[in-house]
């Protein structure tokens, strides 16, 4: 038998029946396939050509409401069953938890468009080479002694979900991307970034010339100099906004709150940013790289307005933490138990990012870089990593060993604007925020 | 597995290839999560299969499966020579080998506590345990909002083989602690953290004392809601050994790795001989270091594992490396290859990376180091760090630190992160002392894959270090 001829639905199901003939209250079981294939890509050639299989069958049993949970990879039976049976016997040992209600019942789940590609899945090796040789070439072409590297990679997926509440769902997807980063030296001086695309569709993608992206940001990272520490107004591109806004998703995952770490806690239906802040979270954009009909659980997903003109509206619940708290999942449960935000879509602003950044004197633009908050505090100390000083409007040059501070509440009291124009991926939207006077530490 | 990973070798070799290793690995896990007084999560986890990687002519491929049955195996080698002669026409800087020392071998590393041999209700109730001791802690109205002990353990079995000869079983146990306790006074919110890791199994829950685990991360909770945010800009900075670990491994570890800069990446390429550093530092990466959790006797290539000297009285005198970087580079192996699983490529990474304490005739105390900070920050509790070594860039992030005012410990200050450029901060370490501490168990990602790693090193004082915190002073 082949990989591709093993009904996953039919043997999650007899893995939910053999769950519950072993003791289980409640049960869930994922089973599915994936193969991949990547291209790594080192000094501008090609380094490795690397593929993968693989089957995986976990399985979820709760006993007066403690979990336990079981994950075998491969499709030996046995391996299965044992596997099967450590899970019953684990949520067996698990602490009862009156907060456990229930696992999500069958509903209609909705259809979204563009998931699997037949594109994708068809590519071959030599395609895949192909685009990464592509992108080699087209960096070479910009910069001769280009340092390219990165991989150019496809996964394809399929797989099931049934419980024991009846839930029986089918799903398959497919995922293609190129990441790379260039990297020009011109003496002591370094110029370094990063360029990505991605999408489950070919069409979605121009994998071809990401290197172009990367080696433009590496002459523009060329010539970092200190600068002196200061409050001034940090402009985030949309790389570096969209990391933050999802730090802010993932904070309003209700498991934190309910547990009381989070900085958001209390903060339901409150101000926690400027009014110029609508977040919205949507599982359904059709050809989003975070899309699907359900969550890991096997609940519908719907779009979320998280953050609604400042006020935290909604939090993300899987079906553990909306029991808990009397409600409805909103389908951002993972079948790990966990709570994962999707496609992220901020409400544009009414000015383009460019009119946002010429009515800057004194401030620093952040292309990319990590600003992620302390889970608990709320507190941001994140390096510039990849920044510009700007003064007068205009990106004057990029910096070097400086870093930002503050708070998150803090920060989002100073957003000042959303723009109107944004970098777009399959499902996502990027667009840039302005936050007035933040503390800039710099090593001048 | 001996005989299947013979046979595909074997079946390679018959193939044409130039050389060609493959890996049957077999890994069991479980993990336990105590919060908020219950044991509500508990998982385990098996998975097996073999990675087959060849090359040919100038070109790497490497095919895995989730199995360990012939037929899958088989089929995986022509899976790899397939992905090989598909990019060897675009290889533009050969694929190398260093001259390969053939082992035959079995390395067993038992733990105390053999796998199953503890029950799940007894791990269970010493989780429960750390908890409950944590929690009281509180006082004063100051509480624990919420507490969370985990605990993992995960086992392997693994066969090497390649056609060099290599035949190598390795096993063997690690397992990781972790308290997490979140704590306010009604205002703010604050978190503690501790984390324990070791080679070794369940005699790991046996060791481990409260007070110095579950107490400590409550009590840097509680103690933190009384901080202050910190200053921001360049101070001078006094690293626990934590953050001294930390620096080490993220700056001038991952710089030092020859994958890195073999592929033009690093910003220690063409340094070798040069003085990178203040003449008192000394750095070292050392696989052997019984139970610390970055050791082991065999990397993922089959080279032994052994002490590494990175810099030496601040001159750098080594790379790390794998068979192919040290062929390219003229150079011996490290030992310092190692793929997270089967489906993984072995990668040049590190194992226990420290930075050497000084002579007890050449250390200075850590008053003293603190006698010469007029104004400074003296920066503790290790937690992470990342780095980009295209530019040499770093940041450390520090859970807990203390102003200090001439030369005393001060006010202390929230969690705060530290970025430098990496030769700017081995240059400007102008103290070591004779202290040393390496107790940073953690798993280090490269390229998707994780690797167990620790570090440490004494207390430094260093110099120019650009501070990221909330205020100008």
């Amino acid at each position: 038998m082949t990989n591709e001829e093993l009904n996953y639905l039919d043997l999650a199901r007899a893995c939910v029946d053999r769950a519950m003939a072993a003791g289980a209250e409640w049960c869930d079981v994922a089973a599915g396939t994936a193969r991949d294939i990547s291209v790594t890509v080192e000094k501008s050639g090609i380094k490795s050509a690397d593929a993968g299989r693989g089957e995986d069958v976990a399985i979820r049993a709760f006993v007066r409401g403690g979990m336990g949970y079981a994950a075998v990879t491969g499709r030996d039976r046995q391996a299965i069953d044992d596997a099967v049976d450590r899970a019953v016997a684990l949520a067996t040992e698990a602490t009862a938890d009156p907060d456990f209600r229930r696992l999500p019942p069958p509903q209609p789940a909705p259809e979204v468009e563009g998931i699997f590609d037949d594109a994708v899945a068809g590519l071959s090796v030599a395609q895949v080479v192909a685009i990464a040789v592509a992108n080699i070439e087209a960096a070479r072409d910009m910069e001769a002694d280009v340092n390219l590297s990165g991989e150019v990679a496809l996964a394809v997926g399929r797989g099931a979900l049934a419980s024991s509440t009846g839930v029986a769902l089918e799903s398959r997807a497919t995922e293609v991307s190129a990441h790379l980063s260039a990297l020009l030296r011109r003496g002591d001086d370094a110029g370094y970034f990063y360029e990505f695309d991605f999408g489950r569709n070919l069409a979605d993608c121009r994998l071809e010339t990401v290197a172009v992206g990367a080696v433009e940001g590496a002459r523009r990272f060329l010539g970092a100099k200190r600068i002196a520490s200061g409050r001034r107004t940090l402009v985030l591109g949309p790389l570096a906004a969209y990391g933050f806004l999802g730090h802010l998703v993932a904070a309003a995952g209700a498991e934190s709150i309910q547990r009381g770490r989070s900085f958001f806690c209390g903060k339901e239906g409150e101000r926690v940013a400027d009014a110029c802040l609508t977040l919205v979270d949507d599982g359904l954009v059709p050809r989003g790289v975070r899309s699907g009909a359900h969550d890991g659980e096997g609940t519908a997903r719907h779009p979320l307005t998280v953050i609604q003109e400042g006020r935290l509206a909604h939090l993300l619940h899987n079906a553990y933490t909306a029991g808990k708290a009397g409600t409805e999942s909103t389908g951002h449960g993972t079948h790990t138990g966990g709570i994962s935000p999707t496609n992220l879509r901020p409400a544009l602003g009414d000015r383009p990012a460019d009119d946002l950044l010429a009515e800057v004197d004194d401030g620093i633009y952040l292309e990319s870089g990590e600003i992620r908050p302390d889970p608990a505090s709320g507190d941001i100390s994140a390096s510039i990593d990849f920044g510009f000083l700007v003064a007068g409007g205009e990106r004057v040059h990029p910096v070097e060993s400086a870093m930002l501070g503050g708070n998150v509440f803090d920060l989002l009291g100073r957003l000042d604007a959303v723009s109107s124009d944004a970098r777009t991926e399959p499902g996502i939207l990027m667009p840039t925020l302005r936050i007035r006077d933040v503390q800039i530490a710099g090593s001048e | 597995m001996d005989d299947l990973v013979t046979h595909v070798c074997d079946l390679a070799k018959r193939r044409g290839v130039d050389f060609a290793d493959v890996r049957a690995v077999q890994r069991h896990g479980e993990s336990i999560l105590v919060q908020d007084g219950r044991a509500d999560k508990l998982a385990t986890s098996s998975d097996r299969g073999i990675g087959v990687r060849v090359l040919v002519g100038r070109a790497w491929g490497f095919a895995s499966a989730d199995s360990l049955q012939r037929r899958r195996a088989e089929a995986c080698v022509d899976d790899a020579i397939a992905l090989a002669k598909a990019s060897e026409a675009f290889v533009t800087d050969p694929a190398r080998l260093a001259a390969i020392e053939a082992v035959e071998a079995q390395d067993r590393v038992e733990p105390e506590v053999p796998p199953g041999a503890m029950p799940v209700a007894e791990k269970i109730d010493r989780l429960l345990a750390w908890e409950h001791a944590g929690r009281a802690a509180a006082s004063d109205g100051r509480n624990i909002v919420n507490s969370i002990i985990s605990y993992a353990q995960g086992w392997h079995e693994e066969t090497l083989a390649n056609t060099a000869g290599t035949l190598l079983e390795s096993s063997g146990s690690r397992a990781v602690a972790t308290a997490l306790f979140v704590a306010t006074d009604g205002e703010i919110l604050q978190r503690g953290t501790e984390h324990r890791g070791i080679v070794g199994g369940a005699e790991l829950l046996r060791r481990i004392e409260p007070e110095a685990f579950s107490v400590r991360a409550a009590q840097k909770a509680l103690a933190a809601l009384d901080a202050g945010p910190a200053p921001a800009g360049r101070f001078t900075v006094l690293f626990h050994p934590s953050i001294t670990g930390l620096l080490v491994h993220e700056a001038l570890g991952h710089n030092a790795e020859a994958d890195a800069v073999w592929a033009g990446e690093s910003i220690l390429e063409g340094r070798l001989g040069e003085e990178i550093a203040s003449p008192a530092v000394s750095v070292y990466d050392d696989s052997t270091l019984p139970g610390h959790f970055g050791s082991f006797a065999y990397d993922s290539e089959g080279t032994p594992g052994r002490r590494r000297p990175i810099i030496e009285e601040g001159r750098l005198v080594a790379y790390l490396h794998s068979l192919e970087t040290a062929a390219k580079f003229d150079a011996a192996p490290t030992g310092s290859a190692r793929a997270e699983s089967y489906d993984c490529r072995p990668l040049v990474r590190m194992s226990n990376t420290f930075l050497e304490p000084a002579g007890t005739d050449t250390g200075v105390p850590l008053a003293e180091m603190m006698r010469g900070i007029d104004r400074g920050i003296y920066l503790e509790d290790g937690h992470w760090g990342y780095v980009f070594v295209q530019k040499g860039q770093f940041i450390c992030h520090a859970g807990q630190a203390h102003m200090i005012e001439d030369g005393q410990v001060g006010e202390p200050l929230r969690d705060v992160s530290i970025s430098s450029l990496t030769l700017d901060v081995l240059q400007h370490i102008d103290a070591v002392g004779d202290d040393f501490e390496m107790k940073m168990p953690g798993m280090c990602g490269k390229d998707g894959q994780s690797a167990p790693t620790d570090c440490g090193g004494p207390h430094v004082r260093v110099r120019d270090v650009v501070v990221g915190g909330q205020h100008t002073l």
